[in-house]
């Protein structure tokens, strides 16, 4: 049966009138969903529609209530969220756990990997993308949907807990023995940061590429949540800064803006001020993390039969550049005392 | 390192065998082909340095393990034993691997002995080791 045929039996059933689903697209880019464009028509009304359904091999392993409570907690909040629709945790007529959500159309999400990625833009995208994650930090994570589900640190705990569950990755998943990755957790753990300054959501795969503009200079969707928990808002920012995302550049964060512009106004956003000690540990953190998504990847490409080559990309190509960003941040620490 | 040439390689054509179904032409795999094209790109430039690569990175970690054994144990020295006599990326990948584990063993022992001369030379053998297998990208421009 066709995903579109499914797609049908599923909306008619739960809509409980005849649903037509037309201009079904398959989405590229993104390797932990399978994400699909479509429009479906239920008695004469026609709505604009994504689909998000779990891969039969992922980039990484998330939970799917999580994402969906995620992008329920900030829609309508202001920032540019859509709207989540519906979640089938077993699958049901899709065979596979997806939800789906309202479309935002007439934007595009632009590849880290391009230079440069925003062009004349920069400047008026990036102060929204730093404005705009200082927003989600400033919101109180516990009066949101998401903290039906999310586990919620003590703040001292944050970086713990982070730090065990992406070297508990590496550990599962790495093939070939990695000494910098390894070098760069023993040097967070011994030098740990301080308690978060407040418990925030934490977006966690905020970055270049994982948005959508209109192509004038206006940010349109904040998408992909599926890393989404509640932790140190410390981390996004170290996540979003990360040098991955900003191919080529050396003076703009995320291809965007200097690096103190960038944090100026996720201070003013956020209402946090912005420790640079701690800051530091959540970026190397940030380098760790990326490491270890790009672990799985390599895992995951061998284990579905070398046949996504996202997969094969992620875990070759982009681990190698993030092991000369880890490198450059290891040798740039203080020498040991 | 993983995925290896052979297996991209075969992975390209295995990603371009079937068929897709009909949600899965267009953009998607319009993006899908120009990955795989990438990919071949990237292969070329490993198939061009890997070996060299392999071979200074494997050197090198000899020589520091060698190096280091007076101070932090013989094993170290036996774990420096040997060369690279099948130079096929393979082979040499099976060598890098144990090296790669005898070098984090030292750079714990390093840090344990609080050695911030040997800790900041392994660290700089890192940045070494990272740019001798960079891969680099053409330059894309936006869309």
């Amino acid at each position: 049966m066709s995903l579109q045929t499914q797609l049908e039996a599923y909306l008619t059933r739960t809509l409980g009138a005849p649903a037509v689903v037309t201009m079904l697209s398959r989405i590229p880019g993104g390797a932990s969903r399978e994400t699909y464009r479509f429009d479906v028509e239920v008695g004469g009304e026609l709505k604009r529609l994504i689909l998000r359904r779990d891969p039969v091999g992922s980039l990484i392993d998330t939970d799917r209530r999580l994402e969906f409570l995620a992008f329920r907690s900030f829609f309508g909040s202001g920032l540019p969220v859509p709207e989540a629709v519906a979640l089938e945790e077993e699958g049901a007529e899709l065979e596979r756990p997806f939800f789906i959500m309202g479309r935002i159309d007439g934007g595009k999400a632009q590849s880290p990997f391009t230079l440069p990625p925003y062009g004349e833009h920069a400047e008026t995208i990036g102060q929204q993308f730093y404005s705009h994650l200082g927003a989600i930090a400033a919101a109180d994570p516990a009066t949101l949907p998401i903290a039906e589900v999310a586990t919620i640190p003590a703040p001292e705990g944050c970086w713990k807990k982070e730090l065990d569950y992406w070297e508990g990755v590496i550990n599962e998943d790495e093939q070939h023995p990695q000494p910098i990755v390894r070098a760069c957790i023993r040097r967070l753990r011994a030098n740990p940061p301080p308690p978060a300054q407040r418990l925030s959501v934490v977006h966690g795969d905020y970055r270049t590429g994982n948005f959508m503009h209109d192509g004038a200079g206006k940010v349109i969707a904040l998408l992909d949540w599926e890393m989404a928990h509640i932790g140190d808002p410390l981390e996004d920012l170290g996540w979003a800064m990360e040098p991955l995302w900003c191919y080529g550049e050396t003076d703009r964060v995320s291809g965007m803006l200097p690096r103190a512009q960038a944090i100026a106004i996720w201070e003013a956003a956020s209402g946090l001020t912005v420790d640079l000690k701690a800051f530091a540990w959540w970026e190397l953190f940030a380098s760790v993390k990326g490491q270890a998504i790009w672990t799985s990847a390599a895992k995951e490409y061998r284990a579905g039969g070398f046949k996504d080559p996202v997969l094969a990309l992620s875990g070759w190509y982009t681990a190698r550049r993030q092991d000369v960003i880890l490198a450059d941040r290891l040798a740039a620490l203080e020498a040991l005392s | 390192m993983t995925p290896t040439v052979p297996e991209l390689l075969t992975g390209n054509f295995l990603a371009m065998l079937d068929a897709p179904p009909a949600e899965s032409t267009g953009d998607f795999m319009q993006a899908r082909i120009g990955v795989t094209g990438m990919i071949s790109l990237l292969c070329a430039q490993e198939a061009e340095r890997g070996i060299e690569a392999r071979a200074w990175e494997n050197t090198a970690i000899r020589a520091l393990l060698a190096a280091s054994a007076p101070t932090y144990g013989e094993a170290f020295a036996e774990a420096a034993e040997g060369e690279d006599h099948d130079v096929s990326l393979a082979a040499m990948d099976r060598a890098n691997a144990a090296l790669r584990r005898s070098l984090i063993d030292l750079h714990i022992a390093v840090e344990t002995a609080r050695d911030a001369a040997l800790d900041t030379a392994i660290r700089q053998l890192y940045v070494k080791m990272a740019d001798a297998r960079r891969l680099d990208l053409p330059p894309m421009p936006a869309s």
